[in-house]
């Protein structure tokens, strides 16, 4: 990160309580709302700090799964209670909030911050205590070595081999398949390790990667990488972005005057890139979109409304539901579904229980039985068209009439 | 001759200390005086009473009839009253030029008057202040003074620390200040007999009052009182 | 080895975006070096700035000059205000990296309320466009930003060097007791010099909000580099602190052409050291 950042952040916490009253609101129809002593499930985001942009968004997430688990059943008929605090985007802060949340407060069950980094620390101490931690943005699997630890998001045990494999096979599919490849990368650990299993994928496959580059997070100025990109005009542009970078690297470009033919981002902030005049047809990673067939899934449909309508409340500029807003949902229906099968709200049982079942959240099923508790990979690509991003990869996913553009 | 400053009943000090007890004298316009003194008998205090530094405790000033008693260091400026500090302390960053602009107000001392008497510094202008040696650093001192066209300049010691041969030069320049020009002047001096020939009346400190009022051509006529109090009619 | 078009597009955006650190330098480089006061929150002033006008453009459509016209002012009264509150509660440098801090960390929460921790980018027309010389492109806004900057450090040079506020303030700053014995009211002049810091956020301000991306906690991420430039330009210099943050900006980008990009963040402690070391004589 940008020097000054840790050593200036302030230590702030906010202490969350949503649920309680978010439950009397939900009218519970035809059955008996959750009564009783509440179930508190404790966990941080980055809700100060330059993790912040996408922790509001999970809040948003989590607020709504509490208040619609709450109108069904709650956990064992016991209303939820979601203790959320603040780790400022920092894993040393995640880290003792986690031992404080377990030892202090004493809640029942944790939901796992956001990001790697404070997943990691926050894993550290679930591991500590033996609570099972659902996280759905640990972008490297292997690193979740805690068997109590589970993943919501689909990324596969591998994901820096299938989905370099996936964006292969969409490029192949262009009428001129892309012989060059530029990779351009942060080196924000997730981005990284798949900018890295890109290049060998792409290798492999007979791609030729002339220019890879990786720049620190936080890079304020694109334009000599612009340069250097404008200059190798490769047939295909992969951004291994978080953030805005994606932006400010095409904005570069054009004021280079030159365009990348056909271009990918890893994880961008998706409604500045899609509305962008430079976000025309760029492809983007994702899980899921607010369209079919993924809005048949579960709860789906009520999920977006709501995220609509809260994060319009709250300011947001981009308030269409994407695939990271899902991974907070999922992570509560997961653990709606673990706890009420165990019966109970042991973590051993809990664990042992989603080891040995699928569960079938927004993402579609979900099974926790290979490698680092993971299961099968389910990446997906998304392009910007018309200024919305909508799946175009693999074809079965595709919005009704919605083709991939190569240009 | 019209009066220019009284002091009346001054005692005055730093902190809790009394340095200066019931310190009275005239002075009147165009007249320059001598202050004397052994080593810390309070000559520096009273040069800090008048610029308004100090810590007083009782009495009152006034200058040209007006109460300046109350007043900040940087009124008491703008009200006419220029300093030559001990240490000269010169602003080290800007240049010779800027030292005497910054703090320039209009009147009769001009640039070209002050660099009229001290010729060294017109051919020093363009360079800091700092790089300056001890004497011409005095004399940037003095000019810097003059340029905010005081009515009253004061100078605290102003050859301690230089060469014969500076100091010869500088007594040059504020004999045509204090005799040729009337400039109305205090200055303090351990030497009497460097500041007797050119200031009209002298003072001598002994343990922060007043113990010797003379004109300056008696003491010079009769040094007798002065070793009484001195101990040496100076080196 | 790069090509000579590379280099030069290279050079041309590094110098151009150091523009923007040298305009930040500036406002903090005056305070610092003039009035003892490191202020933090500069930053923070230049990010409300920035917001303002992001919102002024997207909400009511109002063009960034005249957002500028009307925030300028308004930072010159906050950094008049700002300066009250340092003369009435006798604030020395070190108080003052540490009040500063406080207010910065309150102006980021507080535009983190308003305008929550996600994302912000003004999208103008200008934002794209670019000039074309021979192989080269000149993007326009960041040629814009260096000539204002150039401008503000060249015309505020001058003043400190020609006007008498300026050499009083420079005075002043040296020696207070002495300057305020020659009549020198610095309280007065460094209330101006305390608002036109702030003004220089405004200006700052504005520029972030076309050219870069708006985040709460990026308030924090030009605090390194601008810290280096300020020193590398000498405290209290403006024109220093502009050639400092060219040079630092053409630095980084050559490093990043000719090297590998992550070794931006390193240039600028980098040539830091180097020039402390050396201590050139032209400095």
């Amino acid at each position: 990160m940008v020097e000054g950042k840790g050593a200036w952040r302030r230590r702030r916490v906010l202490a969350g309580m949503m649920g309680g009253a978010a439950a009397l609101a939900t009218p519970a129809i035809g059955r008996a709302a959750p009564s009783g002593k509440p179930v508190r499930v404790g966990g941080t985001l980055s809700l100060t700090g330059f993790l912040a942009q996408t922790a509001v968004i999970h809040k948003i997430s989590a607020e709504i799964m509490v208040e619609e688990i709450n109108g069904r059943n709650g956990f064992l008929g016991r209303p939820v209670e979601y203790v959320l605090l603040d780790d400022q985007s920092k894993p040393e802060v995640a880290r003792s909030l986690y031992e404080k949340l377990i030892t202090v407060d004493k809640v029942d069950l944790i939901q796992g911050p956001y990001a790697t980094a404070p997943i990691l620390a926050a894993m550290g101490v679930a591991q500590r205590y033996g609570k099972v931690m659902i996280q759905s943005s640990m972008g490297i699997p292997k690193l979740q070595t805690y068997d109590r630890a589970f993943p919501a998001t689909p990324f596969g045990s591998e994901p820096n081999v299938t989905y370099p494999n996936v964006i292969l096979d969409c490029l192949a599919t262009f009428p001129t398949p892309p012989r060059t490849m530029a990779i351009l990368t942060s080196k924000f650990p997730s981005a990284q390790f798949m900018a890295l299993g890109m290049k060998e994928q792409a290798e492999k496959r007979g791609v030729k990667v002339p220019l890879y580059l990786e720049y620190e997070s936080g890079n304020r100025d694109f334009g000599a990488m612009a340069a250097r990109v404008k200059e190798g005009n490769a047939d295909f542009l992969w951004v291994g972005s978080l953030g805005l970078e994606s932006n400010l690297l095409l904005e570069a470009l054009r004021k280079l005057d030159y365009r990348p033919k056909n271009h990918f981002h890893l994880y961008p902030a998706p409604g500045p890139l899609a509305v962008s005049p430079d976000g025309d047809k760029a492809l983007c990673s994702t899980f899921l979109e607010p369209d079919e067939p993924f809005m048949s899934r579960p709860g789906m449909k009520r999920l977006a409304a709501e995220f609509k309508e809260k994060a319009t409340k709250a300011n947001l500029p981009y308030t269409t539901i994407d695939a990271q807003a899902c991974g907070m949902a999922a992570e509560w229906q997961i653990l709606e579904a673990a706890v009420n099968g165990a019966g109970s709200l042991d973590d051993a049982k809990i664990a042992a229980w989603l080891k040995k079942n699928k569960v079938t959240t927004v993402y579609g099923p979900t099974r926790f039985d290979g490698p680092y508790n993971h299961g099968d990979a389910a990446q997906l690509i998304k392009q910007v068209q018309n200024k919305e991003w909508k799946v175009v990869w693999p074809k079965e996913f595709a919005a009704p009439g919605v083709k991939l553009i190569a240009s | 001759m019209a009066e220019l400053l009284a002091v009346s009943g001054l005692s005055a000090g730093y902190g809790r200390a009394v340095v200066l007890s019931d310190v009275a004298f005239r002075l009147g316009e165009g007249e320059a005086l001598a202050v004397l003194g052994r080593n810390g008998v309070g000559k520096t205090t009273l040069i800090d009473s008048l610029i308004g530094v100090t810590r007083r405790f009782a009495g009152s000033l006034t200058l040209g009839g007006r109460e300046i008693t109350a007043l900040s260091p940087e009124a008491r400026a703008a009200a006419g009253i220029g300093w030559v500090p001990q240490e000269r302390n010169i602003f080290g960053s800007l240049t010779v030029q800027e030292n005497i602009t910054a703090v320039a107000r209009p009147g009769r001392w001009t640039l070209d008057r002050i660099y009229g008497l001290f010729p060294r510094l017109r051919q020093r202008r363009n360079q800091s202040g700092g790089s300056l040696s001890g004497g011409e650093q005095q004399m940037l001192a003095i000019g810097r003074a003059l340029a905010l066209n005081p009515r009253l300049l004061l100078l605290d010691e102003p050859t301690e620390g230089l060469a014969p041969i500076v100091i010869e030069e500088l007594l040059r320049a504020l004999r045509r200040l204090f005799v040729e020009d009337r400039m109305a002047g205090i200055v303090v001096e351990q030497h009497a007999h460097k500041v007797l020939p050119i200031t009209d009346r002298a003072i001598v400190l002994d343990r922060g009052r007043i113990v010797l009022e003379a004109s300056s051509g008696s003491l010079l006529a009769d040094p007798a009182p002065l070793e009484r109090h001195l101990g040496v009619t100076g080196g | 080895m790069p090509s000579a078009t590379l280099l030069g597009q290279a050079l041309i955006s590094g110098v151009l975006a150091g523009g923007l650190y040298g305009l930040l330098a500036m406002g903090l480089s005056l305070s610092w070096g003039l009035l003892r006061l490191v202020n933090l929150s500069h930053f923070a002033l230049a990010f409300l700035a920035a917001y303002l006008v992001y919102e002024l453009g997207t909400s009511y459509h109002v063009a960034p000059w005249w957002s500028a016209a009307m925030i300028v002012p308004a930072m010159f009264g906050i950094g008049v205000a700002q300066h009250w509150l340092f003369d009435k509660f006798r604030v020395n440098e070190l108080a003052s990296l540490l009040i500063t801090f406080s207010f910065a960390v309150i102006l980021e929460v507080g535009i983190q309320l308003y305008w929550t921790a996600d994302f912000r980018r003004y999208e103008t027309e200008y934002s794209t466009k670019s000039i074309k010389a021979g192989a080269f492109f000149i993007p326009v806004l960041d040629l814009t930003l260096c000539i204002v900057a150039g401008l503000l450090a060249w015309g505020t040079w001058l003043w400190l060097r020609r006007t008498y506020v300026g050499k009083a303030l420079r005075a002043a700053a040296e020696d207070p007791g002495i300057a305020a014995a020659y009549g020198v009211d610095h309280k007065r002049l460094a209330y101006l010099l305390s608002g036109i810091g702030a003004g220089y956020a405004g200006i700052a301000g504005t520029f972030i909000a076309l050219i870069a991306t708006l985040a709460p906690a990026e308030i924090w991420a030009y605090l390194g580099v601008v810290f280096a430039v300020v020193i590398i330009g000498r405290l209290g210099n403006p024109l220093g602190a502009l050639l400092a943050g060219l040079l630092i900006g053409a630095s980084e980008s050559l490093a990043m052409a000719v090297l590998a990009p992550a070794w931006a963040p390193v240039v600028s402690f980098s040539v830091l050291i180097v020039i402390l070391l050396w201590d050139p004589e032209w400095l």
